[in-house]
């Protein structure tokens, strides 16, 4: 019953942004106020009409409906309970409801803000976000219904792929499809006010940015989440393989990255103007690949967990806002001439610039190397495999290079510098990148790029320790305590300081990457029980083994007793489940993490009496990578955060306005 | 990290320096004992070719990676012919012609695979040049127009008539008593009142 209301809730859904669409745009274009109001409306309607499918689709889940066709494949009566509420993005149908239903929510939110601060420019972002809605309710409803039902009920259901079953599942999809559609937002509005002609007024930015932020900080978390699983369930010692499927969440992250910098160069200088809804168009098109490509694209790849041949359908729509973007931009490119223009090579808007071409590069050969595979069959029968060391070889020199720039691009001054005051902005940050390669050399670290990444990261930990060490030390002298003038100081100016504590977070992870990336040691053992072993410093005892069989699954748990360097540090198991119907095997490593290295033991197949080739990592301060994380969210949030504003006494308020908000 | 971060900036810069000295012997010594490797030289050999080759029936993923019964196997085989004095190169090509070239992760620097490394390069210096150009007109550009706007008093009377008119439509906006909380016919009103004053 609750299915067939959800799947009417569906259609009705689908119509309704039909209707959206198609009155926000008419409305907006002939001036019917209330046209676009009731577009408007009928956007608030879809949350609760999209809410109710996928509630429906949970319950069929937590139920066991085996009636229902979606369910019966993704599910089964094995399947833990807690994995049945969130089962519904096992598969390519629910994921796509989950993702329609999460950007509804999404697009209301912005919507009621938009009509607020931007009037002209809300109806249209309104039409272009109801027409991104209105194509995937279209293919839900048409291509990919999770609400289908099954000639007959079946008894049990196929069940999950075993590589789901992790406590991952809770957060890193749902993360990275919003992040993948939360940048369908920041792009509404962005041609929402080109559409209305307003592109050249700076108004959109304040939104743009709200939203890119927003978008950014998702895409972040769900790229760190998606590494963290991998790491702890992919059984490899790694977290990042420069997959298609990881490289197809990058590439929109890259962008939005870039976009969040330039929109900034607009907010204080007017500058960018064309530049700007460039980029964020490039960022959704590059999530709109990150969805075709994880819906099934031509690309084979370790998440191929939902296959289907409806990518094609996800390039077709690509493809169409590519070229909509582009008539848009034409159409309207007079409307966008800039206030001001770059007046120096040497200035912190020419380093954000440059920032932006790196990024989109980095997007760019990214984009390449994944296609390329396609490229090559298509071109002469040979398939080429571009992997891993394509992309540590391409990418990292340029990723070095905007690390530096991270470092020392937020001290130059805006308009213009010149070469004496950038070297006495850059005396502290170089002394400290100095002192820690000659530190770190002198201890034996002796891989060039290694030393090189520690020290641009140092770079950016002094730029801005330095800066704050200043600004605090001024404020201290009027009379603040210390940490009270550092409170004061973040506050004073958010978004800078906000981004400043990205940085750190950046750096942070960079200094992770790089530690693991040049030092990790990696060793396999083949052991019984009973024997010992040692890697790296750590010795380390198979104590014992222990199976489980449940109804779907084989657990069997390896336990040993580790000590570093003599003395104790406790048991850790290691476990490998065999997933008998699936005849898949998923392990989960034992880690033992710190700051200063991973210790991690992961499985292999184990004969009868215990016997297993069990892989060992000694993997140095990977911990950093995830302490990046808060960073991140507490960095991101600063930088949002409102602040009032102040209007200066002496101007006098337009007509019609009787008091202001101060 | 937050407890880090926020005595590194509230307390004097004493503690910070300190702390960054001490965040740099942790880095140091975790990569000085991760550096002082017990692997012996054919299994470091071997990862390195296991990690160049990917497994054939799981997409993505390389031998040294995957946990799919033939990527053991194959891990096997690297190990045997490193045994077996063959070169990294010589197991590559072992492989390659039982598997095809896609078998290689990392592409070869001839035939097709050639112009995958070649395009980044091209990528990045089109980017560079385009880079270069643009800030170069810009630069000249703002250098012919400076004199004219040196500053606010030398404005002319369209262009400080348009800085006042942003001024009074950002107050405006920030001003307006929730018109839409109060009734959408309101806000239309609001909307079309904004409309006529702007054009």
């Amino acid at each position: 019953m609750l299915v067939d209301a959800g799947f009417v809730a569906l259609f009705v859904a689908f119509v309704v942004g039909g209707y959206v669409m198609a009155a926000s745009f008419l409305g907006a274009r002939i001036h019917a106020p209330a046209l676009v109001l009731s577009a408007r409306y009928g956007m608030m309607t879809t949350p609760a009409l999209l809410l109710t499918s996928t509630l429906a689709l949970v319950y069929a889940f937590v139920t066991d409906d085996f009636s229902v066709r979606y369910v019966a494949e993704n599910s089964s009566r094995a399947l833990p309970d807690a994995y049945t509420w969130v089962a519904l993005y096992a598969g390519n149908a629910g994921s796509l409801l989950f993702i329609a239903t999460v950007y509804s929510i999404l697009s209301v939110v912005a919507v009621v803000g938009l009509s607020r601060s931007l009037p002209y420019t809300a109806p249209y972002a309104t039409g272009v976000m109801s027409m991104v809605l209105t194509f995937f309710l279209g293919v839900i409803v048409f291509l990919a219904n999770p609400l289908e039902r099954l000639p007959v009920a079946l008894v049990d259901g196929q069940g999950i792929n075993p590589l789901l079953i992790h406590f991952g599942m809770f957060i890193h999809p749902p993360m990275q499809m919003m992040g993948l559609i939360s940048v369908a937002i920041p792009f509404a509005i962005a041609i929402g006010a080109l559409l209305a002609g307003r592109g050249g007024r700076d108004e959109w930015v304040d939104q743009g940015r709200l939203w890119g932020m927003i978008s950014w900080l998702i895409l972040t978390i769900g790229l760190l989440l998606g590494a963290w699983w991998a790491y702890t369930i992919l059984g490899w010692g790694g977290y990042w393989a420069w997959d298609p499927v990881e490289n197809s969440a990058l590439m929109p992250w890259l962008a939005m990255t870039a976009f969040v910098h330039s929109i900034m160069v607009q907010k204080r200088r007017g500058m960018f103007r064309m530049w700007n809804i460039v980029l964020v168009s490039v960022a959704f098109v590059l999530a709109e690949m990150g969805m075709f490509i994880n819906r099934g694209g031509p690309v084979p790849s370790v998440h191929s967990f939902a296959q289907s041949t409806m990518g094609w359908v996800f390039l077709g729509f690509m493809a169409f806002t590519l070229l909509a973007a582009l008539a848009a931009f034409t159409w309207r490119v007079d409307t966008l001439k800039s206030r001001e223009s770059v007046e120096s090579m040497l200035s912190r808007e020419s380093a954000l610039l440059t920032q932006n071409v790196l990024f989109l590069a980095v997007a760019f050969i990214t984009l390449w190397g994944t296609i390329y595979p396609v490229f090559s069959e298509a071109a002469s029968d040979v398939v080429i495999t571009v992997g891993r060391p394509f992309f540590d070889r391409v990418n990292g020199p340029i990723l070095l290079v905007l690390v530096f720039l991270m470092g020392v691009g937020p001290l130059l001054p805006w308009r213009r510098a010149n070469a004496r005051n950038v070297l006495g902005i850059l005396k502290w940050p170089l002394a400290g990148a100095g002192l820690t390669v000659i530190t770190l050399a002198v201890l034996g670290v002796r891989e060039p790029l290694a030393l090189l990444g520690v020290a641009v990261c140092v770079m950016t930990f002094v730029g801005v320790g330095h800066e704050w060490l200043r600004g605090s030390r001024t404020r201290h002298k009027r009379g603040e305590s210390y940490p009270l003038a550092f409170i004061r100081l973040l506050g004073a100016n958010r978004p800078r300081y906000g981004g400043y504590v990205v940085h750190l977070g950046i750096a942070v992870l960079a200094l992770g990457v790089i530690g693991s990336s040049f030092y990790a040691v990696q060793r396999d053992f083949n052991m019984s029980i009973g024997e010992t072993a040692s890697l790296g410093g750590y010795d380390f005892a198979y104590v014992n083994v222990d199976s489980r069989a449940f109804s779907d699954r084989i657990e069997t748990t390896a336990r040993f007793d580790v000590s570093r360097s003599g003395s104790r540090i406790g048991t850790m198991d290691a476990r490998r489940t065999f997933y008998v119907d699936h005849g898949v095997a998923a392990t989960r490593a034992a880690i033992r993490s710190t700051p200063i290295e991973d210790f991690y033991i992961v499985p292999s197949e184990f004969t009868e009496a215990g016997d297993a080739v069990f892989r060992v990592y000694v993997n140095p301060v990977v911990w950093w990578m995830w302490a990046a994380g808060p960073l991140f969210v507490l960095g991101a949030v600063l930088a949002l955060s409102p602040r009032r504003r102040t209007v200066p006494a002496s101007l006098p308020l337009p007509k019609g306005v009787r008091h202001a908000t101060l | 990290m937050i407890r880090l971060i926020v005595p590194m900036a509230v307390r004097s810069w004493k503690i910070w320096l300190r702390l960054l000295a001490s965040a740099v012997m942790l880095t140091a010594a975790a990569t000085a004992c991760a550096s002082d490797s017990s692997v012996p030289l054919v299994e470091a050999r071997a990862q390195e070719v296991n990690k160049s080759l990917m497994c054939p029936v799981c997409p993505g993923e390389s031998i040294d990676q995957s946990q799919h019964p033939r990527a053991e196997v194959m891990r096997s085989v690297v190990g045997e012919k490193i045994e077996a004095g063959w070169t990294d190169d010589e197991i590559r090509q072992f492989f390659v012609e039982r598997y095809g070239p896609s078998v290689l992760l990392d592409p070869p620097r001839e035939g097709m695979a050639w112009l995958v490394w070649a395009v980044p390069p091209v990528i990045l210096l089109a980017a560079g040049v385009a880079l270069y150009l643009v800030l170069r007109f810009a630069v000249r550009s703002a250098g012919r127009s400076r004199g004219s706007r040196a500053s606010e008093e030398d404005l002319s009377d369209h262009e400080r008539s348009e800085y006042y008119e942003r001024i009074e439509e950002v107050i405006g906006l920030d001003a307006e008593p929730q018109p839409g909380s109060q009734s959408p016919a309101g806000t239309q009103n609001a909307d079309g009142a904004g409309e006529a004053v702007a054009r």
